[in-house]
Order: structure tokens, then sequence, then C-alpha cells
């Protein structure tokens, strides 16, 4: 039987602890600021994540894309100079001719992006992407203007290469800072074009520029504007998300039989996302780790106070092993102050990561995680025991004379 | 105290056989304790006294199983101690043996109570009868209204009643008082004695009490001179 109680070890620990309160804050401070930041960074990972995860499902399920040059490598990741790759190569008419003469009962959006100067009679926005596709590009990737704020374009206005343009929802704030901009006239290179629709506000977009600072008009007005008749990417909607798979290989096959095999990729937004998520990952780790650190710096400082108190206490502890405490009542009482003293640090870390997180929130992408609070806390404790045990053991060891002679 | 006096018919508490004990000091080592033979019987009142070095002290720790003799064996209740581990002797501490001190030894920003309750956590009474037993030996000490005073706030007489109720909360056969009265004005330390004569005459509690000040020692039933660790006189 434990003697005492691990009831009565408890209580008397926490006494001791609560009679030097500043000393428990400061000593915690190491494992409160290690756990906080520990928390903060894991919460901002995932919840980057998850931002990301939604960016995507918002961009449309069951869509392939078709890029000019090697987007990924092999293992997953991006290649060298992969999105680069996207805007050096390109495709042609011919080739969205060809897929869409191949395959059935999907849908082939093609896109050209150009990137150009926009001015309205108030100011000029520099080197905005505007992006040239087809009617269905804006159902596709959610950009259809909801009800109030205008249409997207039509396969007549594209085919007819009509002067008309959406703007992104930031970008019409920023061309009409006081007015409304639908119905208003832009100008692009000289070309007059008539804003038709403002799309809904899609915030920031992970890496590249926002949806919102862009604009959107037919695929053969752009090729009138960059004087090209080049593709920059294909969209493909697969019927559905079974079909994915077999689709891309087809898709493949068909680009084989005139490309070289790294001069286009082929890929779903799954696959995108999996290597943001993964380059997500890698820095949340990164820096979580480094996080660590002061995790065991303030175990350092756990075990330091606790020397100290060791030495302090010298006396209460012959006195103690004189009234009958064995060694390991004792080696046990220091253990679970030094627990106690990280567990505090690691609570209040925990606190005040998730304060930080919802202060983040509102301008960030944070959540925080049970698992990184398990880990965190489980983290905090393991270290107060190893910290615990280098003082404790030397208070076990104090021979109970020596001790209460102890001046 | 006529029983005291004669001891010679009664039950031997501790005793010690061939007690050497030699501490090393680099190249040169002495005795602490010279071959001293002693016994202890139950409910006598006896004090060790003698100069600063003389190895009362020493004598004191070894009675009080906290040090180990360097020969010679220690016999308490019939039972020599000698082959113990360091928490059967802690366990044979707790409940057999009750300490005063010098130093008092309370633990600081710790009330009355909680000290007394000390040697209890350490103990096999059961945690319901715990506070009751405390509050009592408070009582017996006369500190009932001081139950939840710090030792900073408290006398030094007062600061010694308490570790006297500390000492006798596992309810001990032998009590050792270490100079128990050095740190006291003259009229707290006649009270603390007062105590002591009254465990072991109400009580039956056997005393033993190391002393510089050879007018206190006579205060007890036998004394012990002991010099250059050797007892002269028992």
């Amino acid at each position: 039987m434990l003697k005492p109680s691990f009831n009565d070890l408890l209580k008397s620990s926490f006494r001791s602890i609560l009679k030097n309160k500043s000393r428990t804050i400061l000593t915690s401070l190491g494992i409160i600021i290690g756990v906080t930041s520990v928390i903060l960074l894991t919460s901002i990972g995932n919840g980057l994540k998850k931002y990301v995860t939604d960016q995507f499902d918002s961009l449309g399920a069951n869509s392939i894309y078709v890029s000019p040059g090697k987007v990924f490598n092999d293992n997953g990741g991006f290649a060298q100079g992969g999105m680069a790759n996207m805007i050096l190569n390109s495709f042609t008419q011919k080739d969205v001719q060809n897929l869409k003469r191949k395959l059935l009962d999907v849908e082939i959006t093609p896109a050209s992006a150009v990137f150009a100067d926009i001015s309205s009679s108030f100011n000029t926005q520099k080197a905005i992407e505007i992006d040239g596709s087809t009617e269905k590009f804006g159902e596709n990737s959610n950009l259809v203007p909801s009800a109030g704020n205008g249409r997207w374009f039509t396969e007549e206005e594209n085919s007819k290469k009509t002067p008309v343009i959406i703007l992104g929802y930031q970008l019409a704030q920023d061309l009409f800072p006081k007015s409304v901009a639908l119905g208003k006239k832009v100008i692009i290179k000289g070309k007059t074009l008539k804003v038709i629709g403002v799309s809904d506000k899609k915030g920031a977009s992970f890496g590249g520029p926002s949806f919102d600072k862009q604009a959107y008009i037919p695929l053969n007005v752009a090729f009138d504007l960059s004087g090209k008749n080049e593709i920059q990417s294909i969209i493909i909607k697969a019927k559905n998300k079974d079909s994915i798979e077999a689709t891309k290989k087809e898709i493949t096959n068909i680009m084989l039989k005139k490309y070289d095999k790294d001069a286009f990729s082929v890929f779903d937004s799954s696959q995108l996302l999996n290597s943001i998520n993964s380059i997500i990952s890698m820095l949340t780790i990164g820096l979580t780790g480094i996080a660590a650190i002061s995790l065991v710096v303030g175990g350092i400082g756990i075990m330091n106070i606790m020397l100290v108190s060791v030495t302090e206490r010298t006396r209460e502890i012959g006195l103690r092993k004189a009234i009958g405490a064995y060694p390991r009542a004792i080696l046990i009482q220091f253990l679970i102050e030094a627990v106690i003293l990280s567990c505090i640090g690691g609570a209040t870390g925990i606190l005040l990561g998730y304060l930080g997180t919802l202060a983040i929130k509102s301008f960030f992408p944070a959540q925080v995680t049970l698992s990184s609070v398990i880990l965190a806390f489980g983290v905090s404790s393991v270290v107060g025991i190893v910290f615990g045990v280098a003082p404790a053991r030397k208070a076990s060891k104090l021979s109970p004379i020596e001790a209460l002679r102890y001046e | 105290m006529t029983k005291s006096l004669s001891p010679n018919n009664r039950k031997v508490v501790l005793e010690l056989k061939n007690i050497t004990k030699t501490y090393i000091t680099g190249i040169n080592s002495f005795n602490a304790l010279d071959n001293v033979n002693l016994k202890i019987y139950e409910g006598e009142f006896m004090s060790i006294t003698g100069p600063s070095g003389s190895g009362k002290s020493t004598l004191m720790h070894i009675i009080g199983l906290l040090d180990n003799p360097t020969s010679g064996e220690v016999i308490l209740n019939g039972k020599n101690i000698a082959k113990l581990k360091e928490h059967q002797l802690a366990q044979v501490r707790n409940v057999t043996l009750g300490f005063v001190f010098q130093q008092f030894n309370l633990l600081a920003k710790t009330s009355s109570l909680d000290n007394v309750l000390l040697p209890l956590l350490y103990s096999d009474v059961p945690k319901k009868n715990r506070q009751n037993i405390a509050l009592e030996l408070l009582d017996k000490v006369n500190l009932s209204d001081k139950i939840t005073n710090t030792p900073a706030q408290l006398s030094g007489g007062q600061q010694q009643r308490v570790a006297i109720a500390r000492a006798l909360v596992n309810n001990p056969k032998i009590i050792l008082a270490d100079e128990p009265t050095g740190n006291l004005d003259s009229k707290s330390g006649i009270e603390i004695m007062k105590l002591f004569h009254h465990l072991n005459e109400k009580e039956g509690r056997t005393i033993v009490f190391v002393t510089h000040d050879m007018d206190l020692a006579k205060e007890a039933n036998r004394t012990i001179i002991i010099k250059d660790g050797k007892i002269l006189e028992k």
C-alpha cells in the first residue's frame, strides 16, 4: 500500500506549490509558452488545410484539369517549376476539339488567361488576371453572379465575340469605389467591355491571386485581347466521382498521341488538394517542432526550480524522513510536484492557445484540434516526469541527519 | 518514581551493544562513539549530557535509528534492527519513536494542525481518525486555540509544544528530544520540561533527552554523561 495515499500526496504537493505562487507561475512559463505555440501552430495548420479543402470543394467536384507541362512530380508533390509550366506552354483550339470529339458525356471547358490592366472611369487596376472561357465555366467554378448582381455570358456572346466582362467582387469595388459596377464600361488594352455581372465574394485564395480580384470574359474575346489562340488549361467535368480515374486515363491516352508525357498534366482537384495539404502538413510539423523546443527549455526550467526547491527544503525532507517517510514517498512527492507544475503550464498553455486561436480566427483560418490538445498535455506531463526525476531522486537520497543539520 | 529509580526488574526497550561509530575525514578517522553499551528501560526518563563534540548527538542519532553504527548492535524491543532496510527503518521510526528537535523543525506556512498530522501521512492510522487524534494532542499541549496558526504566528514555546504534539501523534513508546529547550527562554523551557515530566509520569512514556546543560540533565531520573565517545557514568 502506498503511504501516504496518492490523494494525500496530491494535496500536500498542491499546497506546497500554492505556497509559492509567483515562483509557480514563473516556472510554468516555459511550458506555457511552449504549449501555447504548439497549439496555435497546429490550429493554424489544420485551419489552413480545412480552408483549402473547402475552397477546392467550392471549385466544383469531379473536375479534371489538363495543363501544359509537368505539374506534379512522381511523389505527388509539385514538380520543379510546376506551376510556371502551366503559363509557359499552352494547348490549341485543336486539342480542345479533339477531346470534345473523343470524349462523350463530359463537359469540356477550355480556359485562357490574359494578364492586363483594367481601367474604369475612376482608376486603373494593374496586371489583373482575366480568365477567358466558355459559358459553362461560371457554373462549373461557382462564379455565376447571384440574383441582382448580373449574369454570366452566353454561348452566343462567346461565339460572336461580344465584349462583355464579369468582375470579381473585390475588383468591382476597386474599379468602382463609389458606385455600382454593373452596367458600367471598362477598358482593357484599348478595348471597351461592358460589365454584365459581379461575382459573389469568394474570400482569399490559397497561394495565387484571389478569385475576387480576377475578371472573366468569353474565350474568343480573350483570344482577341492576347492576339494568340492559346489555351492554358482545359477543365473536364467527369460524370461522377467514380468515373474520374477512367476519364483521366482516357484523356491521357488522347493527349499522348500528340504530346510527350512530360508536356502535359492531367489531374483532378483531389490530387492538387493532396499536394497542397502535404505541403501545409510539412510546414506545420516543422514549425510545431521548433515550438516544441521551448517545451524542453520549459522542462529544464522546472528541473532547475525543483533542484532549488530540494535544497531549500532540505530540512523539511530530513524531518519527513526522521518521522517515517521512506525514500520512495519523498521521491513520489517531488515527482508529483514537478508534474503538477508542468501540467499547470500545460493547461494554461492550452487555454491561451485556444483563446489565441479564437483571436486569429477573425482574419485567418484556424481550428483547435482535440489531438493537438491531447498531445500538448501529454507532452507537458511527460516533460514534468522526465525533468522531475533528477530532483526527486536527489531529495529521496538525502540522509535525514545531514538534512536536519542543514542550515 | 521509585520504579524508575530501580530499573533492574524492568523491560529494556532499547539496547546498544558495543556500539562504535567511526567518522573518516580524509586520512584521519576518529571514533565519535567508542564501544558504547547502554540499556534504556521502559518508562524511564533519561538524559544524555556532555560537552560539545563528546558524541552525544551521534548517540542520539543511533538511538533514533537515523544513523547506522560502524559496529555493534541496536536492539529495539528485542529485535536487532541492523538488518532492516531503509524503508523498514522509516516505518519503525514512524511507529515507535517520537522526535523533538532544538530547531522545532515545523513545516513553514503550514498550520499547527497539519504539522501535527504530518507523521500520520506515513502511518497506517485510518484517515477518519487522524484529525481527532491531532486535535486531542493539540489540546493536551494547550494549543486548542492555535490550530490554524502557522509557526511564524507562534512563540518558540508554542512551536515546541506543536512539535511535541507531533512527536506523540503515533502514540510512540519512546520520545527522543535533542536539546528541546535550547532555543527557548527559561520560562518556556520550564513549561516544556513540565510537559515531558507529565508524559513520563502520567502516561508512562520513555523519554530520552540530550542536553549540554548539566542542571537540566539532573531533572531526569537517570543521567548519562558522555565524553570523547565514551559513557563515563550511568
